[in-house]
């Protein structure tokens, strides 16, 4: 077999491999949707069916049930909220690792890589007891806080790696054209760098809305965020399969929508976050 | 003319601009990271020497908590199994990730496709995995089982026996985060510079010999952050024993994050669960002195390369 067979050969095999690696990540996710459009007959039934008459009540019935709208509304806020906070602060502290030099600045470093491997209740049992007494249990504002003890290291240390990419020389321009920080920040960093802010949002997006653990712990009823109410489920596993996997599914789409609108950035974020 | 006093108490006025400017920018992160990390941490490491449930009186034992953690044998297990599905889980996502990575990097077209498509469970929360999971490998109804009898194959009960629950978590694991080695691997390959593969096959090596010898000594650094980013997370594992096993059967699933999510919310034992915080971060961060300082040994024996 001449080299070039052989490469062809080994070019469909790689196509096959990949196609078996994509079923086996797409059908478990394609599965849970059709028990949530299946009846419940249908849902149990043993041998599966696979063809079925849809029925989307399982859909219109989540809503009604165990706050799950509420919870919903709820992690919309709480994300919202807690990536503009972690820009807010994370842009100018990220500018100021990269262009100033300050006391402390090794340690502050440091914490924020030792942050990430912080185990999560570690932080969890001293924020619930604060939280407690701050009345800030069980609320959107003291969640979006929080949730900055992994967001806020994590987006320094990612918008840092996007801003060292801005020569000096033009921001040094810029400063004897005499623009002040904060021109310089708004009028050439931001645009330079507008995608890797994107990327460092969506990331953490979907950090906070996928969270569990510490949401878990610090929330209870009014706060509860979808992954609180999706957990909920758990006890019923066996019972109630479809509002189990309509709520999922219902979960899972938004991240969904990030993944199809913002894979290259993503992609960027993910690798820059371990590579650098 | 402007004397040496007013010359140096001009600088130092500079000086003092200059550093409120510093704060003006790196305070508001400095003071939110010190109410949401620093402050946690410290209260957890004074609380540990203290006797404290949550409504009962708070009184100091010294090292009461970690003595009876240290000499606990059922502490140990928990610890061995957190380390079981973190040894497990990460060496299989690292083999499967490295693999992948290898295909998709031989793909002529789709490659941005099949990668977005590759890329889907990692943006799915670790507690819908569970569920989805707890579903898909259900002993009687589960689709797993299913097609595992429609192909003459051995069907397992899954979560539900002390020798199969593990493995089972292990396996979600697998199907959530692979995706994550593959990423960021494949970046790194893309990296890697053409011409020394160029000149392997020139000179006849195997595709074999060219991973061996050059695809994976160029690779070591990415994969020594993709291994150390893979077991944090892993001994932080969480969501996907919570929503499957709970810990069961027979606490065989029990991992630490989980014994001290049950310390502090179901017994209440407040201290205690601090204590269990802080051994499992001293063993972490050691762990990570270790992976780091192994690291260092590697580049310079190398030379430095890279």
């Amino acid at each position: 077999m001449s080299a070039r067979a052989t490469r062809r050969l080994m070019t469909i095999i790689a196509y096959l491999l990949a196609l078996v690696a994509v079923v086996v990540t797409l059908f478990p996710i394609f599965w849970i949707f059709t028990i949530s459009i299946k009846s419940q007959r249908d849902a149990f039934a043993m041998p599966p069916v696979w063809v079925f008459k849809p029925e989307w009540n399982n859909y219109l019935e989540i809503w009604q049930q165990a706050g799950f709208g509420q919870a919903f509304r709820n992690s919309v806020v709480i994300t919202m909220a807690g990536v503009v906070l972690a820009l807010l602060l994370g842009i100018p502290a990220a500018y100021a690792l990269n262009r100033m030099e300050f006391r402390g600045k090794r340690l502050f470093v440091i914490w924020l890589l030792i942050s990430y491997m912080f185990p999560e209740f570690l932080f969890i049992i001293p924020m619930y007891v604060l939280y407690q007494q701050l009345g800030l249990y069980d609320t959107q504002v003291g969640m979006a806080l929080v949730y900055q003890v992994f967001v806020l290291p994590f987006t320094i240390w990612l918008l840092r790696s996007f801003f060292a990419d801005v020569p000096v020389e033009l921001e040094d321009a810029a400063r004897i054209d005499g623009c002040t920080r904060f021109q310089t920040l708004r009028l050439i960093y931001f645009p330079l760098t507008a995608p890797g802010i994107s990327a460092t949002a969506i990331l953490a997006a979907i950090w906070i809305w996928n969270e569990l653990t510490i949401a878990l712990a610090l929330t209870f009823d009014v706060s509860k965020t979808v992954t609180v109410a999706v957990a909920g489920f758990r006890g019923y596993a066996s019972i109630d399969w479809g509002g189990m996997t309509a709520a999922s599914i219902v979960s899972i789409i938004p991240m969904l929508i990030f993944a199809a609108f913002a894979q290259r950035y993503i992609v960027e974020g993910l690798t820059l976050g371990a590579v650098k | 003319m402007a004397s040496r006093q007013d010359l140096r108490s001009g600088f130092r006025e500079r000086n003092l601009q200059k550093a409120l400017g510093v704060y003006l920018y790196i305070g508001p992160a400095l003071l939110v990271l010190a109410v949401t990390s620093i402050y946690p941490v410290i209260y957890s490491v004074v609380m540990s020497f203290f006797d404290w449930e949550w409504g009962g009186k708070v009184s100091f034992i010294w090292f009461g908590n970690y003595l009876r953690y240290l000499s606990d044998r059922s502490f140990w297990q928990v610890v061995w199994q957190t380390f079981y599905f973190t040894i497990g889980a990460v060496s299989v996502e690292l083999v499967l990730g490295m693999a992948l990575a290898i295909i998709v990097n031989r793909l002529r077209f789709g490659v941005g496709i099949v990668r977005t498509l590759l890329m889907i469970p990692l943006m799915v929360s670790g507690i819908i995995v569970a569920l989805m999971w707890k579903i898909l490998l259900d002993p009687t109804l589960g689709i797993v089982n299913y097609l595992l009898r429609l192909l003459h194959l051995p069907t397992s009960v899954w979560f539900g026996a002390p020798g199969s629950a593990m493995p089972s978590i292990i396996l979600v694991d697998t199907w959530w985060q692979t995706a994550f080695v593959f990423i960021v691997l494949s970046a790194g390959l893309r990296s890697l510079p053409r011409e020394p593969f160029e000149a392997a096959e020139v000179d006849g090596a195997t595709s074999w010999q060219s991973f061996r010898y050059l695809t994976l000594p160029m690779l070591k650094p990415v994969l020594l952050t993709v291994l150390i980013f893979r077991t944090i997370d892993c001994l932080k594992v969480f969501a996907i024993i919570f929503g499957t096993t709970g810990g069961g059967p027979n606490m065989v699933t029990e991992s630490v994050q989980t014994l001290a999510y049950r310390t502090a919310f179901k017994f209440l034992k407040l201290s205690r669960s601090m204590t269990l915080m802080v051994i499992f971060s001293i063993i972490i961060l050691a762990l990570l002195l270790i992976y780091m300082r192994v690291g260092e040994r590697e580049t310079v024996r190398e030379g430095g390369s890279r």
